[in-house]
């Protein structure tokens, strides 16, 4: 008896379509996912909230970190090597914690198993890969959205001046929601890479979102030769600043949009060529 | 054309060969019973088809294409050791979500059906986390089949369950056989197994050491003549004298291999002064099937 059987084959648009469902369903049903909202904006409030306050015990006024609120969202010009914290913590720390909310939502896939009853099916990796960093930069480009909104609130609780440019404040607000998928991509390859270590995943995570390797080597070339970082991700993050112009929104989409493939392809030739679970 | 055939299978973990050479041929439409001791290489081949491992070397095949083929892929259901539900999440959700990555278009209606075929209803609304084993195992199952699969692969879903979950993975695992799906099945439960494989493949040390249909096996099984008398222990001795493979069995009967009749044991026993009180023939089943087998490879 001979036996024919015909299979569709199912496009790659069905495929994405069907995974990217069910990612931003997990997304937007896991509590995680609210709780790092509520980060982003917290953290600019409390920065804000506390710079300046009286310290009860000398009765001293610490020295405020910003004047202008926007600060709080980027620095004034690209600080590549920065020499106060005020310099550093900005907009850039949502892709610290934007990491962490990866390495969780990625490794409860493995953890549940999730990965395991995807990859038996049509799945493919380069899918997968694209699907986690798709969902994963929606989520800190939102988390960078809360985080504006706990800027604009707190500095307007607390009485800042809000003065600068509109336009480059919006191109670096943009530049920088930009970068999340970058960074996500990135997040996505290094939880491919550590897919059975969780803590090594999360730690890896936060220790590049730090941009530290990038700090040490603009340490050594200084800001005005810094911007041959901007190739990198964190690079790119700092040189979305409060002097932004439109070909800073240019090189933030160039450089987020390369190393987005980039891991993409890095990742999806580590998923073929490894054992998934 | 044959739904797996899996060529020179090899697979090593660091220094660990788990899979030497391993070949196997499941026909379209068989229910194919996988079995093997533990480490054996049963679950590493299941993992290697469904694509969670690498292969080290050889080929799989699944219906003439590789087994990383999207079209050949969109048309496997798998349950690999248990499913890969979110806990907190409904086993209602938890289908959908797995439909929703299959693409299948009546989702609901689709997870309706297989919910109905493993039994699980009445269950759809609990939390995947609060369902016992069986309930668990069966929606591996479910999963498995959403998507209307050609081929099921199944990693011992009935072992570990308790009686009555076993008697509803019977029922569930029968309703799967008329489907008309090919279905591997691996298990230790081999009574359960006997009752529904068409063909068999017996996998020892990463090799597979005997592949055989179901009316192979009969045909292989032996035919013994059980018997029971006052004296066993010289009962024993002296048909160990005539016939080359006596033993005891678990019921306290004695079983003699090579007779060709019970007429001629009874004579035997009875021109040496002793009485049987109860005698039958019968066939050894797969699982004694397999412990032989086991024990001329030791």
């Amino acid at each position: 008896m001979k036996h024919e059987l015909r299979f569709e084959s199912p496009s790659f648009g069905k495929r994405l379509k069907g995974m990217l469902g069910v990612d931003f369903y997990r997304l937007f049903h896991t509590p995680m996912y609210y709780i790092f909202l509520a980060i982003a904006a917290l953290i600019p409030a409390l920065i804000l909230g506390t710079t300046g306050m009286t310290d009860p015990q000398t009765g001293v006024a610490t020295a405020p970190l910003y004047t202008n609120a926007w600060n709080a969202i980027a620095a004034d010009s690209p600080l590549y090597a920065f020499s106060n914290i005020g310099e550093y913590a900005n907009m850039n720390m949502v892709f610290i914690f934007g990491g962490i909310m990866v390495s969780i939502f990625i490794g409860h896939d493995y953890k549940s198993g999730y990965v395991k009853q995807l990859f038996t099916t049509h799945a493919k990796k380069q899918d997968y890969m694209m699907s986690k960093t798709i969902t994963c930069a929606f989520a800190m480009a939102c988390m960078c959205v809360t985080y504006l909104l706990g800027a604009v609130v707190a500095g307007l609780l607390v009485g800042m001046e809000f003065s600068g440019n509109v336009g480059s404040i919006i191109i670096a607000i943009l530049s920088k929601m930009v970068m999340s998928l970058g960074w996500a991509s990135l997040y996505t390859f290094l939880n491919v890479i550590f897919r059975r270590y969780f803590g090594v995943s999360i730690a890896s995570s936060f220790f590049f979102g730090t941009g530290l390797p990038i700090i040490a080597i603009g340490m050594i070339l200084g800001n005005n030769l810094g911007s041959v970082l901007n190739i990198f991700l964190y690079g790119s993050s700092v040189y979305a600043c409060l002097s932004a112009t439109p070909l800073t929104l240019a090189v933030c989409l160039v450089c987020s949009a390369a190393w987005a493939v980039i891991y993409n392809v890095a990742g999806t030739q580590i998923l073929s060529k490894c054992d998934v679970y | 054309m044959n739904a797996i055939e899996i060529k020179g299978l090899t697979k090593n973990f660091g220094s660990k060969q788990a899979l030497k050479g391993l070949n196997m041929t499941v026909p379209v439409g068989a229910i194919y019973g996988f079995i093997g001791e533990n480490g054996s290489g049963k679950s590493t081949t299941e993992k290697l088809m469904c694509g969670l491992l690498v292969p080290d070397g050889g080929s799989i095949k699944l219906y003439g294409k590789d087994y990383r083929d999207a079209e050949v892929r969109s048309h496997v259901g798998v349950l690999i050791e248990s499913p890969g539900c979110f806990p907190n999440y409904s086993v209602w959700n938890n289908m959908l979500l797995q439909a929703a990555n299959l693409g299948i278009k009546n989702a609901e209606a689709e997870v309706r059906k297989v919910l109905k075929i493993v039994r699980m209803e009445g269950a759809a609304s609990n939390k995947f986390k609060n369902c016992s084993l069986g309930m668990k195992q069966r929606i591996g199952i479910a999963f498995a089949l959403l998507g209307n699969p050609k081929l099921l692969i199944l990693d011992e879903p009935i072992n570990g369950l308790d009686v009555d979950g076993m008697r509803i993975m019977r029922e569930v695992l029968a309703d799967i056989a008329k489907l008309g799906c090919t279905v591997v099945i691996s298990s230790h439960v081999l009574g359960e197994l006997e009752k529904i494989a068409t063909h068999y493949g017996i996998v020892r040390g990463g090799k597979m050491i005997k592949e055989m249909t179901a009316a192979e096996l009969e045909a292989s099984c032996r035919t013994y003549v059980a018997l029971q008398t006052k004296e066993m222990n010289r009962a024993k001795a002296l048909l160990a004298c005539k016939y080359s493979r006596v033993e005891e069995d678990e019921n306290g009967l004695l079983r003699v291999y090579d007779a060709k009749e019970p007429e001629e044991i009874v004579q035997y026993l009875y021109d040496n002064g002793i009485l049987i009180s109860e005698i039958k023939t019968a066939k050894i089943g797969l699982e004694e099937y397999y412990i032989d087998l086991m024990k001329e490879g030791k």
